[in-house]
């Protein structure tokens, strides 16, 4: 056999795998897009015909389901809460991963390893004390107490992929030119060291995100008023599961995916190279 | 003088991150051990007695927890197990040089953004025996009889998994294509002058330098499959019967629900054993793993 006829043999071959491969890929989509069209249904028609494009796109739906979740409200809520914890899980947690980079004496190696095991307990067993000290620091039922759990939390990864960029990627002689200049430690950090970080800051801010926006025991736990809700704890107290009118609740669903939808449409290729790098890089 | 200063300084930057994970995490969990020998509840918020272990030996006598127990074992076997095996077939598969490549790894990927708890939702309408059940509709059309995929307390557990290797495997695929694309095409060039057949190139070349993959990917799915909760709540809520319960949504029922404080607590002492012991489990597994291959 000659090596083009091989070469065809293996085009061939790859032919068949990528139809295959496209094939999945639309069954795997189908109940993404099951979620879409059905926003617009009507129960019967989405009975009738449940793979089928809408005959009348009615919106009625979508801004029953706007009003009934108090929308903008729970976005910001939702908002707020991400950018904060996020925000500060960045900013702490590169200090920190900083400092036990460049100072690795017997009481950092320890305080790393303290936060590294975190990463195997599982902390929400704590919830009744956490509970209590939420309260007791008066911040129960505030946007404040669930981006403080988050911080918390969101730290021990961050930490731990902090540190490992600094440790095989920030050259150290910049920071020594720096403090033989008298550069003090701080401005040394937020203007040398800090600026860096970027590729992995950008990581940290994809994985945290994606955690963060779709947590749901936090807020289920500490946010009880209706003012104070986010987008997933204001579906889940919306949806009952056995409604006549149910095709009235898919935009409901779709409102909640919808931020992070968009999200990832437009920033698709950074988010899966920010998972992947979240995961392998450490 | 000035050094130590200078540490101080260093010192102060950990603080913050410090604070807040021992405040809110470490402290709040390391109290639960003391709760755990306490008659703690909602009907008895202070002057705690001890009561030894007998919130422990009540643990085996309560079929809430102990479904939890085993829903959760068997939920987080099968998702590090189908995670890890359906996540690397589909990355072999898409590390060949398609057209498509770039959107099939986006549309396998997408449900991984979404929560887990409107996952739940959308999934209940699909696997619904009602008339709208989509899924349901296409086994009726083609003749079969209809599948109580979340009634059916023998198939519940199944269909939840389902959802979520659906959801999953895509974040496992783009890992181990990460992975993939850091070897060397070298390997397989001189495999393929030896005459190394496609499979022999797997499993001698791709499966053991995938180990750094396979190491986070199977330790998350564990950990995070014996902590599953979101989904649960939105797709079963536990049920039918137990059938679907896990060690969370057990433990805040137990805890929340019914208010039994220290009797939670001591189901969560038992819960941090287990994962500790599982996860060294697994890890010196792919520990003897990764030396074979050495």
């Amino acid at each position: 056999m000659s090596s083009r006829s091989i070469q065809r043999k293996a085009e061939g071959r790859t032919w068949i795998l990528e139809t295959i491969l496209i094939l999945l890929a639309v069954l795997f989509i189908i109940p993404i897009y099951y979620l879409v069209v059905t926003t617009f249904k009507s129960p019967d028609e989405a009975t009738l015909h449940p793979m089928a494009l809408p005959f009348h796109f009615t919106i009625s739906n979508y801004t029953e389901a706007w009003k009934a979740m108090n929308y903008p409200r729970v976005f910001m809520n939702t908002a707020i809460i991400t950018v904060a914890s996020v925000t500060g899980i960045i900013l702490f947690s590169a200090m920190a991963a900083y400092s036990l980079a460049r100072r690795t004496h017997v009481v950092n190696r320890a305080i790393f390893y303290f936060f590294l095991a975190g990463m195997m307990v599982p902390f929400q067993m704590g919830l009744v004390s956490l509970f209590k000290l939420v309260n007791s620091l008066g911040i129960m039922n505030t946007l404040l107490a669930v981006i403080c759990v988050n911080i918390g939390g969101g730290c021990i990864v961050a930490i731990f992929l902090f540190k490992s960029f600094i440790s095989s990627s920030v050259p150290i002689e910049l920071e020594e030119a720096a403090y033989i200049d008298g550069c003090s430690e701080q401005r040394t950090f937020w203007l040398i060291a800090f600026p860096l970080l970027m590729p992995v800051t950008a990581t940290v801010a994809i994985i945290t995100t994606l955690n963060v926006w779709n947590d749901f025991l936090n807020p289920l736990l500490f946010l009880q008023s209706r003012e104070n809700n986010v987008i997933l704890l204001e579906v889940y107290r919306n949806i009952g599961q056995f409604s006549v009118d149910w095709t009235s609740l898919f935009p409901m669903l779709l409102l909640g995916v919808a931020p992070l939808m968009t999200f990832y449409l437009i920033m698709q290729r950074y988010v899966i190279k920010g998972v992947a790098a979240g995961a392998l890089k450490g | 003088m000035n050094r130590t200063k200078r540490e101080i300084n260093y010192g102060m930057f950990i603080l913050p991150a410090l604070i807040f994970y021992v405040l809110f995490c470490v402290s709040p969990f390391a109290t639960m051990f003391y709760y755990s020998v306490t008659d703690y509840s909602v009907m008895k918020q202070t002057n705690l007695s001890f009561v030894g272990l007998r919130n422990y030996v009540d643990i085996p006598e309560n079929d809430l927890l102990l479904s939890g127990i085993k829903n959760s074992l068997v939920y987080a076997l099968l998702m590090t197990i189908f995670q890890s095996v359906l996540g690397i077939l589909l990355a072999v598969a898409l590390d060949k040089k398609l057209k498509t490549k770039n959107i099939l790894r986006s549309i396998y990927f997408l449900p991984a953004v979404f929560s887990p708890l409107i996952i739940g939702f959308l999934w209940n309408y699909l696997m619904s025996t009602s008339d709208f059940g989509l899924i349901n509709q296409g086994l009726t059309s083609i003749g079969l009889s209809k599948i109580n995929f979340l009634g059916d307390s023998d198939l519940a557990l199944y269909s939840v998994i389902f959802t979520q290797l659906w959801q999953w495997t895509g974040w496992a695929m783009v890992i181990f294509l990460a992975n993939l694309q850091s070897i060397s095409k070298d390997y397989y060039e001189a495999a393929e002058i030896d005459g190394a057949t496609g499979a022999q190139k797997f499993w001698r070349i791709t499966l053991p330098l995938l180990q750094p993959s396979v190491n986070v990917v199977t330790v998350t799915a564990m950990i995070g499959g014996l902590k599953v909760f979101d989904i649960i709540m939105s797709l079963t809520n536990g049920g039918p019967g137990n059938a679907t319960e896990t060690i969370m949504t057990a433990f805040i029922k137990t805890t929340f629900s019914q208010g039994f404080y220290g009797y939670g607590a001591a189901f969560g002492v038992v819960f941090f054993v287990a994962v500790m012991l599982l996860t060294m489990i697994l890890m010196q597994f792919l520990r003897k793993w990764g030396e074979k291959i050495a």
